[in-house]
């Protein structure tokens, strides 16, 4: 009886204690991150590093059709740990207080980014963003169906592609290729005189206006379909895309230059989970994953380790490289809540017009 | 002083008897009061409030002002997308009564033993997704849709054109195909409710069967048809996502400015100015329909 008390008891120690060891040991971590995307960024190539490392974590996508969308769906109290809109609503976002500074010493490929742009997305000597990709806006033309190809904004005006023409449902957007159609040099400063201007140009395109997009899921069908012949604002994935499907397809570059965008990711001011939302940076941008968006959906990239494993035909086709069309282009600059206020009415009223 | 403030009250059957069992219909309509007071009411008092504010956030949230009300009424294009949507949602309600009639009529007094099994398939499309059935819509009338290969075969165009997609007819369309069943529900509702001896006497009094229609069925049927237009209207006045998909430019409606101005332009007090000025539109076309029709015989009191 005793020898049995007593060996009950030595292993009862035995196995508590052994319990009290495992549970100090590493211990799995989870949680929910919930991130604010683009569609199309959340396949599991862009963040495998991340589902490596964190098994256990649910990652939540949400999605943003514009960086305007993004700022509104944050405004009206969306929680997200990760957002992801392009650079001209960085300084907006900073100064409103709706994103966190980034602790780079935790991303151990920042090293890698391309300096010049990690310095856009600096504020008040604070790393606040995290670029990522950075692309073209401009005309993709179905070539099998017009008689000829537009080579610049104002050919968008002309008769022949009357009713066959896609716009990029935003303001800013409209607002900027008809500036350039008008051949404004600077869209961001247009005097309220042009301003009137460009809303009667805006007005005489709705003739050959279809319809406007805000998916590029949306737009890639209609050109698939053959109802929108010149798509306005096409970025470079759905150049891609529309060639892998097999169709007659052009990228332009315009007379005026392509509008270009600059996108990264930051932390909301609100979020809880700073620990891994830096850690789903560092898994964007490793190489693996840049190199994803390079090959497969044509973007340009910002960690220069990546270069080596990226297509040199894609890099060619999209002229990611090409300085005499880099030089032209017309970079996205920062819109005053003025302007994003009046140039949104604008959009509003001329799309309904009809 | 009764409830109605100095005029006497009815003596209504109905009134009667809800005030001999006051506390009975106190308890059982105040969960839904309770219910409606807290999700609807209220929510409309908070953008009551938000119409008249400046802005959202900063200094401009606590000013409040008229201005925004000003630039409705003047920026003359808010009431014409208003006008156009309204009558886009008429044009919906009255096509969708006109089709919907021949069915339910069809169901009660043809159908027989089948009316059940028929009356399902009718529904049955609309357990699909809503999103699903708009975008078919985008199938057929597209470029490379079934409509334009059937007229390019049939040799009466010459190249394909998305001749009726993206534009307020593909709206009306899509609309109308997915009200036809509900309009036809209380169609049905009525017409079952028609005593079948009324026709049988009808005849007996030498009426041809249009006539009897016309006499005896059709009046009859009128409080359905009505409710049915109304289901109709109403939601498809505030529509935004078919004409997101299919309108393209000519097809927006007032819902797709109100959602530019939530979202886009951020313009909580213009969106809330535009919604109300909504509402007050289309409780002004029920007060005018309704004394058309007296609504008080589809509730059967």
């Amino acid at each position: 009886m005793r020898t049995t008390k007593y060996s009950f008891i030595v292993i009862s120690l035995l196995v508590l204690s052994s319990m009290i060891l495992t549970a100090c040991g590493p211990k799995v971590v989870t949680g929910t991150l919930t991130m604010l995307d683009w569609s199309g960024y959340e396949l599991p190539e862009f963040w495998s590093d991340f589902a490596a490392t964190y098994p256990q974590v649910k990652v939540e996508f949400s999605f943003m059709s514009e960086s305007a969308d993004s700022y509104a769906k944050m405004k009206s109290g969306f929680q997200a740990d990760l957002v992801h809109p392009c650079s001209n609503f960085w300084k907006i976002m900073v100064d409103e207080g709706m994103v966190q500074p980034l602790d780079t010493s935790k991303i151990s490929n920042w090293k890698n980014v391309n300096p010049a742009l990690a310095a856009q997305g600096q504020f008040n000597g604070k790393q606040y963003w995290a670029p990522w990709d950075w692309g073209f806006e401009s005309i993709l033309v179905r070539k099998d169906l017009v008689q000829n190809v537009p080579t610049s904004w104002a050919d968008l005006w002309k008769p022949e592609y009357k009713g066959h023409i896609a716009l990029y449902d935003s303001g800013e957007t409209a607002h900027v290729i008809t500036a350039l159609a008008l051949g404004i040099q600077d869209p961001w400063s247009t005097t309220p005189a042009q301003d009137e201007q460009i809303k009667q140009k805006l007005l005489e395109l709705m003739p050959n206006v279809l319809t406007v997009w805000s998916s590029q899921t949306e737009l890639e069908q209609m050109i698939a379909s053959g109802d929108v012949w010149v798509a306005a604002s096409a970025w470079n994935a759905s150049y891609v895309n529309m060639l892998d499907q097999g169709l007659d397809v052009v990228y332009i570059d315009p007379a005026e230059g392509r509008g270009g965008y600059l996108c990264g990711f930051a932390i909301p001011t609100t979020s809880k989970n700073t620990k891994l939302a830096l850690a789903m940076i560092d898994a964007y941008l490793a190489p693996s994953s840049q190199a994803y968006l390079a090959n497969e959906y044509g973007y340009g990239i910002v960690n220069t380790a990546t270069i080596p494993l990226v297509d040199p035909n894609t890099v060619k086709l999209l002229s990611l490289e090409d300085q005499n069309i880099i030089s032209r282009t017309v970079f996205y600059k920062y819109l005053t809540p003025e302007q994003r206020d009046a140039w949104t009415s604008v959009w509003s009223e001329v799309k309904t017009s009809k | 002083m009764g409830v109605l403030g100095g005029r006497s009250p009815p003596n209504t059957p109905i009134y009667l008897f809800i005030m001999k069992n006051r506390s009975r219909f106190a308890s059982l309509i105040g969960p839904p009061s309770l219910y409606l007071f807290l999700l609807f009411l209220l929510p409309m008092g908070v953008m009551f409030i938000y119409s008249f504010r400046a802005g959202i956030s900063g200094a401009a949230h606590d000013t409040f002002t008229l201005a925004n009300y000003q630039q409705f009424i003047t920026n003359t294009h808010f009431l014409r997308l208003l006008w156009r949507s309204a009558l886009i949602a008429f044009t919906i309600a009255i096509v969708s009564a006109i089709l919907a009639y021949p069915l339910a009529y069809y169901l009660i007094f043809r159908a027989g033993a089948n009316r059940v099994m028929l009356m399902t398939l009718l529904i049955i499309p609309t357990w699909t997704s809503y999103l699903l059935r708009i975008f078919s819509w985008k199938l057929i009338l597209g470029s490379s849709g079934v409509l334009n290969s059937l007229l390019l075969a049939a040799g009466l165009i010459e190249k394909a054109s998305p001749i009726l997609i993206y534009s307020r007819g593909a709206v009306i369309v899509t609309l109308v195909y997915v009200w036809v069943p509900f309009v036809a529900l209380p169609i049905f509702a009525a017409l079952e409710r028609i005593d079948k001896n009324l026709l049988e006497a009808a005849a007996d009094l030498g009426c041809k069967p249009w006539q009897a229609f016309l006499r005896v069925t059709l009046p009859l049927s009128l409080p359905g048809i009505l409710a049915g237009f109304f289901f109709a209207l109403i939601p498809t006045l505030g529509e935004f996502v078919t004409p997101l998909l299919v309108g393209g430019a000519s097809g927006s409606m007032y819902g797709n400015l109100v959602q530019d101005q939530f979202m886009r332009a951020l313009n909580w007090p213009m969106g809330s100015v535009m919604s109300l000025a909504m509402l007050a539109a289309v409780l002004l076309l029920v007060f005018i329909l309704t004394r058309l029709g007296d609504l008080s015989d589809l509730a059967g009191i």
